[in-house]
């Protein structure tokens, strides 16, 4: 129980205010209630798209294609692509979360991430339609041409300042120094055998972890295995993203 | 809904009909990973849509309207800007609202920071950025959105 509250913090937050906002002045409350329920509809009507579009992605998209369009090698190629992905994405800031993280997990650079967040804000086609009507065309383009011109600076300026190790990832579970293998994402291929023989061992198509203790001077192999694994099941747990987790989230060995 | 969204779910809808016959296991697993991640966002969106409701209650839209047609223009841009930061009403209700002030004779500067730090910066969606994202990439995201909104804004008062 204390632990869903704690999860969910922010939450409990904003039930609280309307818990009190409820009895000092029931009529505000109801109102705000009746104001959320455009946002509401929203949701509901972007998030089941996006959450198998996020699915889609992590099962059929390799890692290589990613990299190759939105990696850190990608050249003019990503920021082009993200803002083209970002502008023809449909919903909210919000719903952008969860296609980045997939992106950024499967090799995007922080640079086309935040190209693509920005974008999926910001141009929005039908939008755009809007503000040429409501306000003028000439206003429209020229805000248009500004916002994309500072969404690329911001993406260039953004991954010099935030390295990939600030971002949490799912590798934050895992206790430091530790191999962790997705059993579900593994193929068997035998790679990270062949590269690490010492730590990882095929057993019926599947990899598994036979040293979990990582050394200073043999790190480099795990890290090789983790790097060339096809479908990108090795997590090696590090130091920094485990600093705020407490032990009872830890996972135990394999 | 808009034709994007429309044209979303058609693409969406037919990969994953594909995917399904494709490879129904690997579909699932792959399933399995993202309710497990949109999980962790669900309660944090649930709470990001009430706060909204919230804001709007105590900041309507026609206060809005106000800031933005401030005499002092440089105060009103930055108050504009902040507003802007703070709530998230939907573009249908912010380009007319904007349009107005503007065919009224406000400055444009305000109008145009607050239009893009509307979708831009979130204020309300930033604990959720942070907790997806990482407080740095949270910070200098939003931060960095807020300065160059105001920039935006600037350049088109000059050029408009």
């Amino acid at each position: 129980m204390m632990e869903k509250f704690k999860k969910n913090k922010f939450l409990v937050f904003v039930v609280l205010i309307y818990l009190v906002l409820f009895i000092t002045s029931t009529e505000k409350a109801v109102l705000s209630v009746k104001n959320s329920g455009y946002y509401i509809k929203e949701m509901l009507m972007i998030m089941p798209v996006v959450f198998l579009l996020t699915s889609l992605i992590e099962a059929w998209v390799p890692k290589k294609v990613i990299m190759e369009n939105l990696g850190d090698e990608s050249g003019l190629k990503g920021p082009l692509i993200s803002i083209l992905f970002g502008s023809v994405s449909a919903g909210p800031i919000y719903a952008a979360f969860p296609v980045c993280k997939t992106l950024l997990k499967k090799g995007a650079s922080i640079s086309n991430i935040v190209v693509i967040l920005s974008a999926w804000a910001v141009i929005k086609v039908p939008m755009l339609a809007n503000e040429a009507k409501f306000l003028s065309p000439k206003f429209m383009a020229t805000r248009w041409i500004l916002t994309t011109i500072s969404i690329l600076i911001m993406g260039y300026i953004i991954s010099k300042v935030v390295k990939r190790e600030d971002i949490p990832m799912e590798g934050e579970e895992i206790e430091e120094d530790t191999i962790l293998i997705k059993e579900e994402y593994c193929i068997g291929c035998g790679i990270c055998e062949k590269l690490a023989s010492e730590y990882f061992r095929v057993e019926n198509k599947k990899a598994i972890v036979i040293n979990n203790n990582i050394g200073n001077g043999v790190e480099n192999k795990v890290q090789k295995a983790k790097e060339k694994c096809p479908a990108n099941a090795i997590q090696i747990g590090t130091v920094k993203r485990t600093k705020e987790k407490h032990s009872a989230k830890t996972i135990k060995e394999v | 809904m808009d034709i994007f969204t429309k044209g979303l779910w058609l693409i969406t809808g037919s990969w994953f009909i594909v995917s399904m016959f494709k490879d129904k296991e690997r579909t699932l697993n792959a399933m399995k990973m993202s309710k497990k991640m949109m999980g962790n966002m669900l309660g944090q969106i649930i709470g990001i849509l009430f706060l909204i409701g919230l804001i709007l209650t105590f900041i309507p839209p026609h206060v809005i309207k106000e800031y933005l047609g401030g005499s002092n223009v440089f105060l009103a841009t930055i108050i504009s800007a902040l507003v802007g930061s703070i709530t998230l009403i939907p573009a249908f209700v912010a380009f007319p609202l904007v349009g107005s002030i503007v065919d009224m004779g406000a400055s444009i500067v305000p109008a145009v920071a607050f239009l893009t730090t509307l979708t831009m910066v979130g204020f309300v969606t930033f604990n959720l950025e942070r907790q997806e994202f990482g407080k740095e990439f949270a910070i200098a995201r939003n931060g960095l959105s807020f300065v160059f909104a105001i920039l935006i804004a600037l350049v088109m008062g000059v050029i408009l």
